[in-house]
């Protein structure tokens, strides 16, 4: 049994998180990915010392790429040449999806734009991931990265601890946060061109889709003109709903209260004690309205306990509760591992390492292509020899001109 | 419209708030026949959530409700009930897809589990959205947004940059990140699901958490642990992500210095302050190293601008940088007007107002939006399809079965 886009060809432009995160969602389920690198402009996430093994540099060696990267193939390709560019050509000549995130003064230089594209391959689908898209006015032209997008639309200003400076939202949002909801539009596309044959340009800006993953805020905006600006964890209906200290250094646990019932249980959790009695915390209502005092109250009650045990008995007694998971707990828990997060990886290089899976289960598909993460150029001569045609001898010249490079 | 990518596929939405209902939308605004099942009575929950016009709570008037099911048909539907499990079963027997957001277990105590609706339709794909997913020791935890945000790295790391850990407790990401994380991984592993049934005639079963899907944007932090052997840190002077909005003169600028070619430009903007030329700077691994005495320098540098110049001067010279707008100064602002990023909806109840418009946009097959359905709008429009009489559907009313 096949992957369901066996067969389907992606040349990938793409570096660093966004891009790499939709093609990673393509090449699991069995598309073939070229990943056009090259030794110019090299993939941050192959150098960045965040992620080198052991901390020893090497473009083979780094998890941030490996994360990102597994299940493609990879080539390199100068596209600041006229050759490279005519390679890149014939590489989109063959395939399904163009994908791309340049800025565009460096679309246009290298030719990577959706009207060029589409003459050298009519029928293709591009996807370009932009900050704030590639039409509009002057911010289309911007350099920058996801967070800048975040920014922009307001998410940061939202982020702040109320009535505090902006903050900046982890996992550098939005760059992996947009990859699935631009996955499910590319897959659209591809069923619109194999029922019509029609392809087409998806421009996808990182900061519209943000905009469209809170709605909240924006609907406030646009019914009440209201700028909610920061709530903190404050929910618009339950409370308690907050993080609150644990003991140890900088541990917390995430509590959230819908029903009278839940709050009663943790009541009993705690003991009963004499100010859960108030009548403040009578109703979810009333208890929303006094959130702070309850937020103190609970605090010094889960200080003394420790995070995870605490999660585990809130949620025993049915409140929705979780620890707050630093890296070395999130790696360890036994949740992540039974479910089939994690997997192990043993490296030619770096030997035996933990990466994250795509994070579905899927009943009826063989085990998607895990492949491990490509090395730096290593599918040239599969690639310029297989699927281009180039002999041994053509490749080692344009090696040596540093065009395959 | 005729260009419309996923016309011919029926969906069934037996979920509420946020997870399934984005995950539905998805499917709607491009095209599909999605077919709300809401609870008699109140409807999905979200209905009584706000934002509300002028802050009155109305069913028809939720914000985050009228946004979260555009495009879609609304029954209200007992499936608990046998007239109307029945119900439920024959709009499987026609159903491409099942969105659910329900508990694990929920689907087979009503006897509506995958097996039961595999033997119905084996074409069928249920897309089961949870907070923890469907096999491990959380399975049966109640999760809810915050308590899936704060579970995964990116909970621990938000906000970033943390002074005092004392007064700084970590937050959720504004909005349901991670339910909105779990809906478009279900919608992507949806559309793959099809792909295979096209080449195979066969359905499946997705399982979706929302935990694992806002963990997975944590992947930098997950390496530097598994490869670098350095514990992630949300304090102020990591080297993995450490990045934050810095105040300028007259408001805030977003900005990093990680390639080269920036840090270069960053200097040009600030006027090269003879305080940067060490060339202990001139890397990565040497800013990132000196960080704790780089960044206060430029933090110090860009109180002397104004967002204006930083931005326009900056993009000018090929840095990284741009402005940290409110809400509303995003939502008027002229580039997202120039791109149609809002659209005005009207709604018989409601009113009339602007929406965002789609998460991507598309030039053969582009996102489009209607109204969302009132409560139960659709029950004589879609059991009369499934062949009930008008009669039995009033007793089904009566009966509360719809």
């Amino acid at each position: 049994m096949a992957l369901p886009l066996e067969g389907i060809r992606v040349a990938d432009f793409s570096w660093i998180i966004n891009g790499p995160q939709i093609a990673q969602w393509l090449a699991t389920m069995g598309a073939e990915v070229i990943k056009i690198e090259s030794q110019v402009y090299i993939d941050i996430g192959r150098i960045n010392p965040a992620g080198m093994a052991d901390r020893t540099p090497g473009p083979n060696r780094n998890g941030f790429y490996h994360a990102l990267n597994y299940g493609k193939k990879a080539i390199t390709l100068n596209l600041a040449t006229d050759k490279g560019r005519e390679l890149a050509d014939d590489i989109i000549r063959k395939s399904d999806f163009v994908l791309e995130c340049f800025p565009i003064p460096a679309a246009n230089k290298l030719g990577i734009t959706y009207d060029r594209i589409r003459a050298v391959k009519p029928d293709i689908i591009m996807i370009s991931v932009s900050l704030l898209g590639k039409t509009g006015l002057e911010p289309a032209g911007w350099v920058g990265w996801g967070p800048m997008a975040c920014s922009f639309v307001g998410m940061f200003d939202a982020q702040g601890y109320p009535g505090g400076p902006p903050r900046q939202t982890g996992g550098t949002w939005p760059d992996y946060a947009i990859a699935s909801a631009v996955t499910f539009h590319v897959l659209a596309a591809l069923r619109h061109r194999n029922r019509t044959g029609e392809g087409q340009w998806i421009d996808a800006s990182m900061g519209e889709t943000v905009i469209g993953q809170m709605p909240e805020w924006y609907m406030d905006y646009f019914m009440n003109g209201r700028d909610r600006r920061q709530r903190g964890n404050r929910d618009d209906v339950m409370a308690p709903h907050n993080t609150y200290p644990c003991a140890g250094d900088d541990k917390w646990i995430a509590i959230a209260v819908r029903t009278n019932s839940e709050w009663e249980a943790l009541c009993r959790v705690m003991g009963d004690p004499d100010w859960t009695r108030d009548p403040k915390f009578a109703d979810q209502y009333s208890r929303l309205r006094h959130s702070d005092e309850l937020d103190a109250h609970l605090a010094r009650w889960t200080r003394k306990y420790e995070h995870i045990a605490l999660a585990h008995q809130l949620q025993q007694a049915g409140v929705a509760a979780g620890p707050v998971l630093d890296s070395v707990e999130l790696h360890e828990d036994p949740h992540l591992w039974e479910w089939g997060f994690f997997r192990k990886i043993d490296h030619h290089e770096v030997g035996e390492r933990i990466l994250p899976n795509m994070p579905v289960h899927m009943s009826n598909l063989p085990e998607l292509n895990y492949s491990m993460p490509p090395d730096l150029g290593q599918h040239n001569r599969e690639i310029f020899g297989g699927l281009l045609g180039l002999s041994d001898a053509e490749i080692k010249i344009l090696m040596e001109q540093k065009i395959i490079y | 419209m005729a260009n419309r990518a996923l016309d011919d596929l029926v969906v069934v939405e037996f979920a509420q708030m946020v997870s399934g209902p984005m995950c539905g939308k998805m499917f709607a605004d491009m095209g599909a026949e999605v077919i709300k099942l809401e609870p008699v009575g109140a409807g999905d929950e979200m209905r009584a959530h706000p934002p509300f016009p002028g802050d009155i709570p109305h069913p028809e008037k939720s914000g985050s409700f009228l946004y979260l099911n555009t495009s879609k048909k609304s029954i209200t539907l007992d499936p608990s009930t046998p007239a109307g499990a029945e119900v439920f079963r024959k709009l499987i027997v026609g159903a491409d897809v099942l969105i659910e957001n329900h508990q694990p277990g929920h689907l087979d105590r009503i006897g509506l589990g995958y097996e039961a609706l595999n033997a119905l339709n084996p074409r069928l794909i249920l897309t089961s959205i949870t907070p923890f997913g469907q096999t491990g020791p959380y399975r049966d935890w109640k999760g809810t947004d915050l308590i899936e945000f704060a579970m995964s790295l990116t909970g621990y790391n938000t906000p970033t940059m943390i002074d005092d850990p004392e007064r700084e407790n970590p937050l959720r990401a504004p909005g349901h990140q991670a339910e909105m994380m779990g809906a478009t991984a279900a919608a992507a592993a949806t559309m793959f699901a099809i792909f295979h049934r096209e080449a195979t005639g066969l359905g499946q079963w997705i399982d979706a958490p929302c935990w694992q899907a806002v963990a997975s944007t944590s992947k930098i932090e997950m390496a530097a642990l598994t490869y670098a052997g350095v514990p992630f840190s949300r304090m102020r002077g990591n080297v993995a992500t450490g990045l934050e909005p810095l105040p300028c003169k007259d408001g805030y600028v977003y900005t990093l210095w990680a390639a080269d070619s920036h840090y270069k430009a960053l200097k040009t903007l600030l006027h090269n302050p003879p305080d940067f030329e060490s060339e202990v700077f001139d890397l990565l691994v040497g800013r990132q190293a000196n960080d704790d005495v780089l960044r206060p320098m430029i933090r110090h540098e860009l109180l002397k601008y104004d967002t204006e110049y930083l931005v326009s001067e900056g993009q000018r010279l090929g840095l990284t940088i741009g402005p940290v707008f409110t809400v509303a100064q995003a939502a008027n602002h002229p580039h997202l007007r120039a791109r149609n990023a809002f659209v005005e909806i009207d709604h018989p109840v409601a009113g009339r107002f602007e929406y965002p418009r789609s998460l991507v946009q598309m030039t053969a097959t582009p996102p489009t939006s209607t109204r969302a359905p009132l409560l139960g709008e659709h029950n004589a429009e879609i059991l009369g399809r499934l062949g009930y009489s008008l009669d039995e559907q009033q007793g089904m009313r009566a009966a509360g079965v719809i």
